[in-house]
């Protein structure tokens, strides 16, 4: 049942590539979320009642729930609709995607690792590098801020990849550390678009000397 | 039983233009069509003569002829409700995707042939479209292929009815791949829009515009059976092969009558991608596939994972 | 104890924001600077106990609190001045204390983090805070600065993360399942060599933004530009320390392991490409602040150096630390008065400090001395024996390709200062038309002195602490 969310996990990641509406990126988002849920509950063992409540406030109360409806109020704040501005066609990021799946998924079979559960680590790495890629391709703080929330969600399967063994008051601080961190991206980007009157970090390159 | 098979495609074949016109109509508040009137203009077409421009050669008077025929011969190919087509050998999907892609380099060449520019633009986009979507449809029927271990249309569709929570979603995955793949070479909507009137829009359409009389009805014709030939396809994806002859051949129909009232909503509802966004669309589909085959991948268990 | 020190501090800035009073925000800030000491003198009571679950009193982390301790008050105090003076509405003066204390707290936490992650919580909350620091003046450089100090950062750390992660996997499959450094360091001959390696890349990158090395160190410079000069000083001295931290307990991870002699390698190469890069945009700057930031960057090259270099390198690299913690600090001190009397912080609107303000530029020449490390400086102490033990270890090449560099950005340096010092005032500036307290002059001279100090005749206790912070690489 894992493999299912996590093919699901993949096909998100494609239509990440292909969508161009800011409101598609903030659903495909949310569904991340459920489906990160998904892929935990069937890998929770024996499971304690607490852990079970933190790994559901982590995905579906925060990844699927308070970020998306956080970000659709900036979406509607800035009036973003589409995101014109991405370097390269979207042509070639889903072969981008595709290959980076393609890779992702060859090297944790090749990983053969005991300690490592590969079959996170497949779609972790393609998320991480498609987040990065993601930021890289568009010129939008809006889509950046998408790109790094889809980093997270691939670090989070990363955790579950190697097992973590961090401690739940810390993994609390973790948690709380990123959300706050997605709240004040989230409030500068208001200030960005009030104040330069465009998302577009072309504007952002004053500073140089 | 084979036979029979052959005959409800066609059958199939017959309704389905009928059927999604009359969903449109319906949709669009108008005064439906009878069911078999494409049917009607296709007989109507057939006793007129044809007309030839001077400057057009032999291969733009046998194309449709060889489109016809390829059509044709890929329907024998096709299994049905659990059994073999009439023709089966290992290795016949390959033949079957290049027998149509024969039949379509005809249409392509006999467009260029004609010497039009609007054709020749037609003709450019189709071969792009039908290279895009050509990998596709040959990365699903690989993963299908794995799941098998053997490469004949029989023992693909035989093998998919382990049940496993992935198989359900290869199979729904493919259906979304095949059933799309069928919208790009039948050049419907979202690629491409049959009832548009420009011909800088049109793909297939424009491609056929120099043809009259018996051969359009046989390009006609070619058509609707490319589209049963897809809906069979899929349809094999979802037929309980357990279930006595009589009910798989209704259900037959019924997912064929599904398909058509699906692609008629789909015409109804949504418009035509802008011709620059085709091919991102087009291989968003190699990407699922590709996803789809890494999937048989792990249900086979080629991947060593833990 | 340490958790009732995160919750006051906490308290205290919180009420800033809430009660919005000038009065307040100076007592709170008192109370909050003697507490801070409080927190060294408990620490250093009880050295190398565990407190709060997840904290340590290590030496390292002991020694960089007590430099920031002994700049917190002295932050407070500019800080002060430079809110007076340019005077903002009262609720973005109680954001920039609240944001300056929990700044404060964060590093601390960072600096006695005995847990891997909770280091990494410490730093991500540096990160929003330095944020609201560098946005302080609302201006569009200082959105700009501070966005992307937030975007890269975050995705910095979080790349850093990635490496705790694999961490995590190497530490499992040793055997202690706890992630606490002493415990790591304690297994690490047992670790996969590869996944370590990937592990120390990936944190590398994620903290250099913090250290301002290559290759996140743009947005630290950008950040550095515009931030408000008191908080500058933290930026460019304690946070430094910060990425320090981090990057040298994962060092000391790896220097016990077969993959010393690489780690070691990759440290040399990034601080050899963060020295070069930093000469070269030394050649283009504009502004005083960057180019100080960019001086940052060198020295941080060079720890990373010293960290190459190993045996004495461990001890000149914490030395150089703390030593340039002190001269930097004091250096953006002053330079917040001296943006202050030009009105800029451009190098083409200053000029003939020396008529202008005596006393203020003679902290900026010893200033000067202190940061390109000539003698009487104690940063000259540090690179000295950094260079020596490079000759000693017959790494010629790399100690003359970085000696040439530091030539460079010598003369750059001097360069900018002297047209502070030296060129024609610019606006015909008279000393009545501000008002500057002499008093201010003393922080950053006993600043210099003390380096100075602290870099010839250390007293033995220091040696001792920075001898026992080091203890965990050999």
């Amino acid at each position: 049942m894992t493999y299912f969310f996590i093919i699901i996990y993949s096909i998100t990641l494609v239509y990440f590539a292909l969508s161009e509406r800011v409101k598609k990126f903030i659903v495909l988002l949310a569904i991340q979320g459920v489906l990160l849920f998904g892929i935990v509950f069937f890998n929770l063992g024996q499971v304690a009642l607490g852990e079970f409540l933190f790994v559901l406030v982590e995905t579906i109360v925060v990844k699927s729930v308070v970020i998306p409806i956080f970000l659709n109020k900036v979406r509607r704040n800035n009036g973003l609709k589409r995101v014109h501005e991405t370097e390269i066609p979207v042509f070639y990021s889903i072969i981008v995607v595709t290959v980076m799946l393609m890779g992702s998924f060859f090297v944790s079979n090749y990983l053969h690792n005991e300690q490592i559960h590969t079959k996170f680590f497949t779609v972790a790495i393609a998320s991480v590098f498609f987040g990065i890629y993601f930021i890289i391709i568009h010129k939008n703080v809006f889509s950046h801020l998408v790109g790094y929330l889809i980093i997270e969600n691939g670090i989070f399967l990363l955790s579950l990849a190697v097992g973590s063994e961090i401690p739940m008051l810390v993994n609390f601080a973790v948690l709380l550390d990123v959300l706050m961190g997605v709240l004040v991206i989230g409030i500068f980007m208001n200030r960005v678009s009030d104040r330069f009157q465009s998302t577009s970090i072309d504007e952002l390159a004053k500073l140089k000397d | 039983m084979v036979w029979i098979g052959v005959i409800s495609m066609i059958l199939a074949a017959l309704i389905f233009p009928g059927i999604t016109a009359i969903i449109k109509a319906k949709v669009g508040g108008r005064k439906a069509p009878p069911l078999l009137q494409p049917v009607y203009d296709v007989v109507r077409l057939f006793k007129k003569g044809a007309v030839y421009s001077a400057t057009t050669g032999l291969i733009f008077r046998i194309a449709p002829l060889v489109y016809f025929a390829s059509v044709v011969a890929v329907l024998l190919l096709i299994p049905f409700g659990g059994q073999k087509g009439i023709l089966s050998f290992a290795g016949d999907f390959v033949f079957f995707a290049y027998l149509l892609a024969l039949g379509k380099f005809m249409m392509i060449v006999a467009a260029m042939d004609t010497g039009s520019g609007f054709e020749g633009m037609g003709a450019n986009r189709e071969a792009l479209y039908s290279m895009l979507v050509e990998p596709a449809f040959f990365i699903l029927m690989g993963s299908l292929a794995l799941f098998a271990g053997s490469i004949s249309f029989y023992d693909l569709y035989l093998s998919l009815h382990i049940q496993t929570h992935l198989s359900y979603l290869t199979a729904v995955t493919a259906i979304y791949v095949l059933a799309y793949i069928a919208m790009v070479e039948n050049s419907r909507l979202p690629v491409d829009d049959p009832k548009t009137h420009l011909e800088l829009t049109m793909v297939h359409e424009v491609m056929v515009l120099d043809y009259s009389g018996f051969d359009l009805a046989l390009i006609n014709i070619s058509n609707w059976l490319k589209f049963s030939i897809f809906g069979t396809l899929i349809a094999n994806f979802l037929l309980p092969f357990y279930l006595p002859h009589y009910a798989q051949i209704l259900l037959f129909f019924l997912i064929q009558f599904g398909f058509a009232t699906v692609v008629g909503g789909l015409e109804s509802f949504r418009a035509r991608n802008k011709m620059a966004k085709n091919p991102q669309f087009i291989i968003t589909l190699s990407a699922i596939a590709i996803l789809v085959f890494l999937t048989a991948l792990i249900i086979t268990e080629k991947f060593s994972l833990n | 104890m340490l958790e009732y020190y995160f919750l006051l501090a906490l308290a205290i800035s919180g009420l800033m924001i809430l009660f919005k009073n000038r009065t307040f925000n100076q007592v709170a800030c008192t109370l909050f600077a003697l507490l801070q000491i409080g927190v060294v003198v408990f620490a250093y009571l009880h050295a190398k106990e565990t407190d709060a679950l997840y904290f340590k009193y290590d030496m390292l982390g002991i020694l960089l609190t007590a430099v920031l301790s002994i700049l917190t008050p002295i932050t407070f105090y500019h800080s002060y001045l430079y809110l007076q003076r340019y005077s903002p509405e009262i609720g973005r003066q109680s954001i920039y204390w609240a944001a300056l204390v929990i700044l404060i707290t964060a590093m601390t936490g960072a600096y006695f983090a005995e847990n891997v992650a909770l280091l990494w919580v410490c730093i991500e909350v540096t990160t929003l805070c330095v944020t609201v620091l560098v946005f302080h003046d609302r201006s569009k450089t200082s959105l700009e600065a501070s966005w992307k100090y937030l975007f890269i950062s975050s995705v910095g750390v979080a790349i850093a993360f990635m490496g705790i992660l694999f961490l995590t996997a190497v530490s499992v499959e040793s055997g202690p399942k706890s992630l606490n450094f002493t415990d790591l360091i304690a297994n690490a001959h047992t670790m996969n060599a590869t996944w370590i390696k990937i592990a120390f890349i990936l944190v590398l990158t994620g903290f250099s933004i913090k250290l301002s090395i290559f290759p996140l160190f743009a947005a630290a410079i950008d950040a550095k530009t515009v931030a408000p000069s008191p908080a500058n000083a933290l930026l460019s001295s304690a946070l430094v320390s910060v990425g320090f931290v981090g990057i040298f307990r994962f060092y000391a991870i790896i220097a016990h392991t077969d993959a010393d002699l690489w780690a070691r390698n990759v440290l040399m190469i990034t601080g050899l490409i963060s020295i070069f890069l930093a000469a070269v945009q030394l050649f283009r700057v504009k502004r005083f602040t960057r180019m100080y930031a960019l001086s940052t960057m060198e020295h941080a090259g060079i720890i990373c150096l010293a960290l190459f270099a190993g045996g004495i390198g461990y001890y000149a690299a914490v030395l150089h630390v703390v030593l340039h913690s002190f001269v930097k600090a004091g250096l953006f001190y002053q330079l917040g008065q001296s943006n202050y009397i030009y009105k800029s912080i451009w190098i083409k609107d200053s000029g003939a400090y020396f008529k202008i303000n005596p006393l203020g530029a003679l902290v900026v020449m010893l200033g000067f001395f202190s940061i390109v490390a000539i003698p009487p400086s104690g940063l000259f102490v540090t690179e000295f024996l950094i260079f020596k033990t490079l000759f000693l270890q017959k790494h010629y090449l790399i100690s003359i390709v970085a000696l040439i560099l530091l030539t460079a950005i010598l003369f750059q340096i001097a360069r900018f200062l002297f047209h502070l010092l030296f060129e024609k005032n610019p606006e015909q500036l008279h000393d009545t038309d501000f008002n500057i307290n002499k008093a201010e002059n003393i922080a950053p001279f006993l600043l210099f002195v003390l380096a100075a100090y602290l870099g010839y005749s250390p007293p033995g206790f220091f040696v001792n602490m920075i001898n026992s912070a080091i203890a965990i690489i050999q």
